[in-house]
């Protein structure tokens, strides 16, 4: 205890958050000998003594000066820490004389949590402490998880609710962290209510705040809760300080969660934008952040642009590799069998990350190519005389139901191809129109395809758009319009979905 | 069935007194009471589970002597003993001493009713889950002391019911065993327990105020400091948080949110509730009036809910109730009992996951719920993914997601189950959204008899109909057809489809 109080007087004195968090660390895995020495021998009443006695009585010595009010807020908030670390050695099974289990240890720490919040709205802490209740609310959202999954694994059914007509089956999964959610949300209302001028505010612990919300509230599957946060933020932000002040751990993360609140709300461009920025300012060393990021980034690449990640970019992400390379390539080689097999193959993985209803609609990407491929076969009608030659516009249903079957492995009516091409022409992946009596397609001269390259050659070319992309650094680099011969291996960075014939 | 009666905690009729009459001496016992819970918890951790058959042989009144060499106990009553003091039904808060008093009187009681054979010992609550709930109520009790006075007669029309005909039951096949005894016990048993639950409901008086004081002190607290003290010092729920066992024998009951906790009169017990089901699938198929089946379904979900019971039977009842409120459109109940059947799957309990997995596809795909349909996606095992309601459901999901209408129509006319039902929440969006498309790809005209199977109407003159609805100048009549003018359609069922999925979008769940 003695050594803990005097790590809190250098903290103290040096005004040093951080330093000062650091002593109301749990972690059993680090320090678990220094947690046993504060623990000692488990007596409550020469714990308090102890505490007493450093507080109060050894003013002289702290060097420091403590309001009366702040005094007693430090003295209550090492005496639950105490007794939450009692239980914590003993739920970690590094004590003899007792045993616990993490729902206890949860409460223990909830007090510490509320404790720590109450020195805010009571005992005139400063807003550099603010660390303190990071760690004491990251903490508390690993201790939740535990306690619900040590529940789970003893079947309790305690948590249903008398008053309901129905139980509450997500009240009962995660009843702790619904609860720990309650506190992160009072952790980050005290600080974005704070009305203190910028310099002492508590604002600065918003986005930490924030980001821990959004942790816990993902992992209670309810993102409407997380908008609610988001609004909040959007309302204030005239008094919160701009986000890129804030620590860049902090911005990242931010911008990861708000592109993927974007990406579940079917925003793509505004997820793309958030992502990219959370892509950009990620540290390169994040090797499973950037994974997570690019997981939402390219299917909404996929979406905007149509673009596709190249080998190249996917290159440290062996799973993401496995994942995505697959689509990429049967969207390049317009190939549906491919497609369908593909999105199944990873079916599960893409279900759990939340992004197969999105890559589901690549197929339309690769159908357009598909119909792209049989406009270019169709070749060129009779040139008139001494006039450039001119692309055949109008082309029979049944060629394209032709390529479709042979793409998709599958028997398809013409009726289900008309349909299918509607689709096209309505997403404005084909310019043209059905005439459904003559079973014909007459398609637009100028650019039946937009977003390809028309080929005004006999040859053909594949038309990349290249967009050179230092993986580590920048994801916007210069558009560049390449054309390639037929060769796929040259690709480098994003490069267009639509493609070649030959 | 002297069990059933829910007195006060505390009052003990004494069981090693062969008199019934000490039992009168109320307030003494009440005070034992006390002191006996206080002490049972200081007690508790020490107390080893006790030889189970040992209890039941000490059990037998010293006055009964004579008797406990005809009586060879059941075995059922021997398990009720041994489940009794098994570690595993230790209730925190109920001593030893308490659990054995009671359980020699409920056996005495049963002994003297003669109905110790033909009483269902599987079901019979367990004295410590007796104590509890006797606890619960005396809570109860102090805190709306109205209800507990208005309480006493409804008990005594109860309990008299259901003795009579337990006792005509017993005279029949037990007489031998001294009848007179039996009612005897039985008159004094009533008449003195029940004013002593009345006394008893006075004598929680003090407490009531205390606690009504701490509320109170509490509440100046959570006025002075954001919230802290009250959450720090809350205290849990009642000690007693097992679940409670229903006492009541009607086989209807009006739904009422509670707003208190539910007192077992209130609640109908698991056997009666199967006979309930009975009677409402045999109403339902008779009278098919959907507010009185919903009301009464929603009642008897409530005394699952209470009572904890999550059984195939709690799934037969969400099932079928959920299958009736897919009938008449009623999406807010069918959502509700969807929620709980998607976690008593979960949980393995036994029904028809394959029929309401799919329904619960097709409703997501109704309201428009992306985050909730991957999650029922990702529920999905990969034989449930092949199965034909499942597989139909994911198709007509896919073929949504693709724009791909003319297989989802197609889908819409061979629908499993009552997939309809759901299917047809959406089928007019679809349909808009479909025409939408037509309207833009196909140039300058269709066949009306093409839209009509196209998008699966049931005839040209509904396809007309639904096309006039949103402008009469689409159709045009030539010499043996009629053709729709696609052409010149421009945004009108753009504009219409925009707002049949905003509106979804609005009511969201219902």
């Amino acid at each position: 205890m003695d050594g803990l109080i005097r790590q809190f007087r250098v903290a103290y004195a040096a005004t040093n958050g951080e330093q000062l968090a650091e002593t109301l660390s749990p972690d059993v895995q680090t320090h678990s000998a220094k947690l046993r020495a504060i623990w000692g021998r488990g007596d409550l009443r020469s714990t308090t003594a102890d505490l007493n006695f450093l507080f109060h009585q050894d003013q002289a010595r702290l060097s420091i000066r403590l309001s009366k009010e702040e005094t007693s807020g430090w003295y209550a908030i090492y005496t639950a820490y105490w007794k939450a670390i009692g239980e914590i050695l003993a739920a970690e099974g590094l004590r003899h004389d007792a045993q616990s289990s993490w729902a206890k240890v949860y409460d223990a720490w909830k007090d510490l949590t509320l404790l720590t919040v109450r020195g805010y709205t009571n005992h005139e802490f400063e807003n550099w402490t603010i660390p303190c209740l990071y760690v004491t609310g990251r903490y508390l959202r690993l201790y939740a998880m535990r306690a619900d999954a040590e529940r789970a694994l003893n079947n309790d059914n305690t948590a249903v609710d008398e008053l309901q007509d129905d139980f509450d089956p997500q009240a009962e999964e995660n009843k702790c962290l619904e609860d720990c959610a309650r506190h992160l949300n009072r952790i980050f209302q005290i600080c974005a209510s704070d009305r203190a001028p910028l310099e002492e505010s508590r604002k600065w612990g918003v986005y930490y705040a924030v980001n821990l919300l959004f942790k816990t509230y993902f992992k209670l599957n309810s993102e409407s809760l997380s908008k609610n946060v988001l609004r909040v933020i959007s309302a204030g932000r005239s008094d919160i300080p701009p986000i890129d002040k804030f620590p860049k751990s902090q911005q990242t993360t931010f911008k990861y969660y708000e592109g993927v609140l974007a990406f579940l709300e079917e925003n793509y461009v505004e997820a793309e934008k958030h992502l990219e920025m959370a892509w950009l300012m990620c540290h390169k060393n994040a090797q499973r952040n950037l994974e997570l990021i690019l997981t939402y980034l390219i299917p909404c690449r996929l979406l905007t642009t149509h673009t596709l990640p190249s080998a190249q970019l996917l290159g440290p992400f062996p799973r993401l590799q496995k994942l995505f390379m697959p689509l990429a390539h049967a969207i390049k080689k317009s190939d549906l069998r491919a497609f369908d097999i593909a999105l199944r193959d990873g079916e599960d993985e893409f279900i759990k990350r939340r992004v197969y209803l999105t890559l589901e609609r690549g197929r339309d990407i690769v159908l357009r190519n598909l119909l792209r491929k049989v406009f270019i076969a169709g070749g060129f009608e009779p040139a008139k005389d001494g006039a450039a030659p001119v692309r055949r516009t109008r082309i029979p249903i049944t060629e394209f139901t032709a390529a479709v079957q042979i793409s998709s492995g599958e028997a398809i009516d013409s009726d289900e191809v008309e349909c299918l091409m509607a689709n096209m022409i309505y997403k404005n992946l084909m310019k043209g129109y059905i005439a459904h009596e003559r079973g014909t397609v007459v398609l637009s001269k100028s650019g039946a395809f937009p977003g390809t390259k028309q080929d005004r050659r006999r040859y053909t070319y594949v038309i990349v758009i290249s967009r050179a992309i230092n993986i580590t650094t920048s994801l916007s680099g210069s558009l560049a319009e390449v054309l390639v011969p037929n060769d796929y291996k040259k690709y480098d960075g994003w490069c267009m979905g639509g493609i070649s014939h030959g | 069935m002297s069990w059933a009666v829910p007195s006060a905690p505390g009052i003990q009729p004494a069981p090693y007194y062969s008199q019934p009459i000490s039992t009168a001496y109320t307030p003494v016992s009440i005070r034992q009471g006390f002191g006996q819970a206080y002490q049972s918890q200081h007690q508790y951790p020490y107390n080893a589970p006790a030889n189970p058959l040992q209890p039941s042989s000490t059990m037998s009144p010293p006055s009964d002597q004579q008797q406990q060499q005809k009586f060879d106990w059941p075995q059922s009553v021997r398990n009720y003993v041994q489940r009794t003091f098994q570690a595993s039904n230790e209730i925190h808060g109920v001593g030893r001493e308490e659990k054995e008093s009671r359980l020699k009187e409920i056996i005495r009681s049963e002994q003297e009713k003669g109905t110790m054979f033909t009483t269902n010992w599987d079901e019979m609550p367990l004295p410590q889950q007796l104590i509890q709930k006797e606890r619960q109520q005396a809570l109860m009790a102090a805190v709306d002391p109205v209800t507990t006075q208005s309480k006493p007669p409804s008990f005594a029309t109860n309990s008299k019911k259901r003795k009579s005909s337990d006792f005509s039951e017993a005279e029949q096949t037990n007489g031998s065993t001294v009848p007179w005894r039996s009612t005897k016990a039985h008159s004094l048993e009533d008449r003195v327990s029940k004013p002593a639950n009345d006394k008893r409901s006075l004598m929680d008086g003090p407490l009531t105020g205390k606690s009504k004081f701490h509320k109170n002190v509490e509440k100046r607290q959570r006025r002075g400091d954001g919230g802290y003290q009250s959450s720090y010092r809350s205290p849990s729920p009642p000690p007693s948080s097992g679940p409670i066992v229903g006492l009541n024998t009607n086989l209807e009951k009006k739904y009422l949110r509670l707003t208190a906790a539910p007192k077992p009169d209130d609640v109908r017990p698991e056997n009666v509730l199967h006979h309930t089901l009975d009677l409402l699938k045999r109403k339902w198929r008779k009278e098919n009036n959907y507010n009185y089946i919903c009301d009464q379904f929603k009642s008897l979900r409530q005394d699952l809910t209470v009572q904890h019971i999550r059984s195939e039977f709690t799934v037969s009842v969400y099932e079928i109730h959920a299958r009736i409120a897919l009938e008449k459109g009623d999406l807010g109940e069918y959502n509700q009992c969807q929620t709980q059947l998607r976690a008593l799957y979960k949980a393995g309990i036994k029904g028809n996951p394959i029929e309401f997995k799919a329904y619960r596809i097709l409703y997501f795909i109704h309201t428009a719920n992306r985050t909730a349909l991957n999650d029922a996606i990702a529920d999905l095992t990969t034989a449930e993914k092949g199965e034909l309601p499942v597989k139909h459901a994911l198709n007509v999901r896919s073929a949504l997601a693709l724009g791909n209408y003319h297989k989802f129509f197609q889908l819409y006319l061979d629908v499993p189950n009552m997939g309809a039902y759901l299917m047809d929440m959406f089928i007019k969006r679809e349909r808009l959204a479909a025409l939408a498309n037509m309207c833009k790809a196909f140039k300058p005209e269709l066949k009306l008899r093409y839209v009509t199977e196209e998008l699966a109407f049931e005839s040209d003159a509904e396809a007309a109909q639904f096309i006039i609805d949103y402008d009469q100048e689409l159709l045009q009549e030539r010499e043996d057809h009629i053709v729709f003018l696609t052409g010149k359609a421009g945004q009108i069922f753009e504009n219409a489809r925009a707002q049949a999925f905003s509106r979804v979008d609005l009511k969201g769940q219902i």
